[in-house]
């Protein structure tokens, strides 16, 4: 227990020093002190502490909704599904988001975000049923690798429909460039702000969920024996996964294995007690979006690459080293 | 059972097999002079027939048949049939019907090499972006195969290292796109998206010189192939060298898909269904090289073909309804392999 709480302490400090990081590098120079004063004590005269605070700061509180959020969903997906590959990305939840939001747009649906976020909420629901419903059922041999194909197959069948419908309709991709790109400067900071009361009771309730949700992961018999309504257990958690993925991408665009990668490095710090993996889980989620968003800042200068493809080169890599370290058995 | 024999080369081959085979080759054939005949402007058939192997017949058809849908239907047919043949080999070595070279980062590899190549030396030819390709599929298959290595080699690691090392490739095309210049990146995006649209006779040239190459080197291990789908002892047993068959297919499998990706870009899900509906109407018992690169190469021109007739409004790469319809059948094979509980 100590160390468990000692562990989360430890994520919670480095996702503040993930935070000044954000806040302190950029693409642009701008000195340490500007960064500081614009945070203590702000000058509106000054340009460059309006940066920090229009685009920096604003950036910082996006990666961590986001990043928080997926790695909850993640670590809740794969609890569920017992799979070690379960990623709202990686599974095309995220893209069923983008999806609903771009057929949206292109049909004049959704004119404001705020009308977007109900469809994004739709597509990833639609999705997740669609792929649990898929590549999720029983555990018998070959179970992981079924449900990573199926996820891929739907994730690339949806992409290619966002595609196709952005192809139609150039006038307006770039407006929309966002909802197919994960990065965390295509939303105003307002607009964003709505999902962060999602995103924290989702996250709560998961929390509270987590006890019964370790127990349908025992295994149905056993599950029953614990007293625990499983099917309203799963349906609870599909619904959370839902709303944390369809809210990650609303604020920031698809964003792959992040789910994936953080809730394994918290398993192997905290153990099986699913509270503490989920709460250090979101801690690490967050700093790990900020990370790759500081890494994609500085590394292509004078441009800047998005989270998504960082995220994606260095989840793509925890994932096959994930892959070589399962045993054949597993697989 | 009969064996076809073309100087060293034998095939033995079931009379079922040998005569879908003929089918599907009468089939591309008349889909072929279809695709010649039909678009915009109809033109009589021997014109379009003459126009396609460079004999004159008149100004706007020799430019209409000879320049743009000869050389595109035969890009189609040849990238069709390179990837049909890739992914027969990849599923039989890997003894799974979900392989293909799109999904196991292979494909990706290639993209990423071709792209870095357009980075660093230029749009300058064909065979460079072809080569970089094959480099780019070449190290990604090594290090996809160093990382699933471990005492032995399991086919289903293979492919999650696959997935896995794929988007990693994805994301470093991505990021080369975001470093090179404007025109340079226009271009590595126009041929990301994956089409034959606009191909010209070079692009045939060098998916014709790959396969001349590679395919009767695939044909000559494809009863090693078709052996070690017994398992590698009962292979063993029949005098088959495992080890550097497998090496050799292998290789095989990778140059073809890289240059079936540096000739039209990704195109998706070919690889995957062509081998399993060629299984399906031959009714073979074990992997069908000549069948999968036929039904590969009439996929590919017939989704192309539809993605033509589609209304101007409508105009979109084949790759879309390539994937339309392979995604639905990729995820009816995952849904029917979690009731038979093996993938």
């Amino acid at each position: 227990m100590r160390t468990r709480a000692l562990i989360a302490l430890a994520a919670a400090a480095v996702l503040l020093a993930a935070v000044a990081l954000s806040l302190a590098v950029g693409a642009g120079d701008i000195p340490l002190h500007t960064v500081w004063d614009a945070l203590v004590h702000y000058d509106p005269s000054d340009p460059l502490q309006g940066n920090v605070r229009v685009l920096r700061v604003s950036r910082t509180v996006i990666g961590v909704v986001a990043g928080a959020a997926l790695a909850v969903a993640g670590a809740l997906m794969q609890t569920l599904t017992r799979n070690p590959f379960a990623d709202p990305g990686l599974l095309g939840i995220n893209a069923g988001a983008s999806l609903a939001v771009v057929v949206g747009l292109a049909t004049g649906v959704a004119t404001g975000f705020a009308a977007q976020v109900p469809l994004a909420f739709v597509g990833a629901g639609v999705a997740a049923v669609l792929v649990y419903a898929i590549g999720a059922r029983g555990a018998a041999a070959g179970a992981p690798v079924r449900l990573a194909l199926a996820g891929v197959a739907l994730a690339s069948l949806i992409s290619s429909i966002t595609y196709a419908v952005l192809m139609l309709d150039d006038a307006t991709l770039d407006q929309y460039r966002m909802w197919v790109a994960g990065s965390l400067t295509g939303r105003d900071l307002a607009n964003v702000m709505p999902l962060i009361p999602i995103v924290l009771v989702a996250i709560t309730v998961a929390l509270v969920a987590s006890r019964q949700l370790a127990a349908v992961a025992l295994g149905e018999d056993a599950a029953r024996a614990l007293g625990v309504n499983i099917g309203l257990i799963r349906t609870v958690t599909i619904v959370l996964v839902t709303l944390l993925a369809a809210s990650a991408t609303a604020a920031a665009g698809p964003i792959i294995f992040v789910g994936l990668a953080v809730p394994h490095l918290a398993r192997a710090l905290v153990g099986a007690s699913l509270p503490w993996m989920l709460a250090v889980s979101a801690l690490g989620g967050a700093a790990l979006v900020l990370v790759c968003d500081v890494i994609g800042r500085v590394v292509a200068p004078p441009g800047e690459i998005g989270v998504g493809i960082t995220t994606a080169f260095v989840g793509g890599i925890i994932f096959a080293v994930l892959a070589r370290r399962m045993k054949v058995v597993e697989l | 059972m009969r064996i076809l024999r073309i100087g060293p080369l034998g095939i033995a081959t079931h009379r079922r097999t040998f005569a879908v085979g003929l089918i599907m080759l009468g089939a591309l054939a008349a889909l072929l002079t279809f695709s010649l005949v039909q678009g915009q402007a109809d033109v009589p058939i021997l014109d379009a027939l003459k126009a396609a192997v460079g004999i004159p017949v008149g100004a706007p058809t020799d430019f209409i048949v000879g320049q743009v849908r000869a050389p595109r239907a035969l890009t189609a047919v040849l990238v069709g049939a390179m990837l049909g043949l890739s992914g027969a080999i990849l599923q039989s070595l890997t003894r799974n019907p979900l392989a293909s070279p799109d999904f196991i980062g292979i494909s990706m590899g290639a993209g990423t090499g071709a792209v870095l190549t357009i980075w660093l030396i230029g749009a300058t030819s064909l065979w460079v972006t072809a080569a970089g390709a094959m480099a780019g599929a070449l190290l990604t298959a090594a290090l996809i195969f160093a990382i699933a290595w471990k005492h032995g080699l399991v086919p289903l690691r293979l492919i999650l290292a696959g997935i896995g090392i794929g988007f990693v490739a994805n994301a470093a095309t991505q990021y080369a796109i975001t470093r090179m210049d404007v025109h340079d990146a226009g271009n590595a995006l126009g041929w990301l998206v994956g089409s034959v649209t606009g191909r010209t006779w070079d692009h045939v040239a060098v998916a014709a010189a790959v396969l001349a190459v590679l395919a009767p080197l695939v044909l000559w291990n494809a009863r090693a192939l078709r052996t070690m789908e017994m398992g590698d002892d009962a292979a063993r047993a029949l005098g088959i060298p495992v080890g550097s068959a497998r090496g050799v297919l292998a290789l095989c499998s990778v140059l073809v898909a890289a240059t079936a990706v540096a000739v039209t870009g990704p195109i998706g899900f070919i690889a995957l269904v062509s081998p399993a509906i060629a299984l399906r109407v031959t009714r073979n018992a074990g992997v069908t090289l000549i069948p999968s690169a036929l039904m590969g190469a009439l996929l590919l021109l017939a989704a192309d073909q539809v993605a033509q007739q589609m209304p101007a409004n409508l105009q979109l790469p084949v790759g879309i309804f390539t994937a339309a319809v392979g995604a639905p059948y990729l995820m009816w094979l995952v849904w029917r392999a979690s009731r038979g509980g093996q993938s």
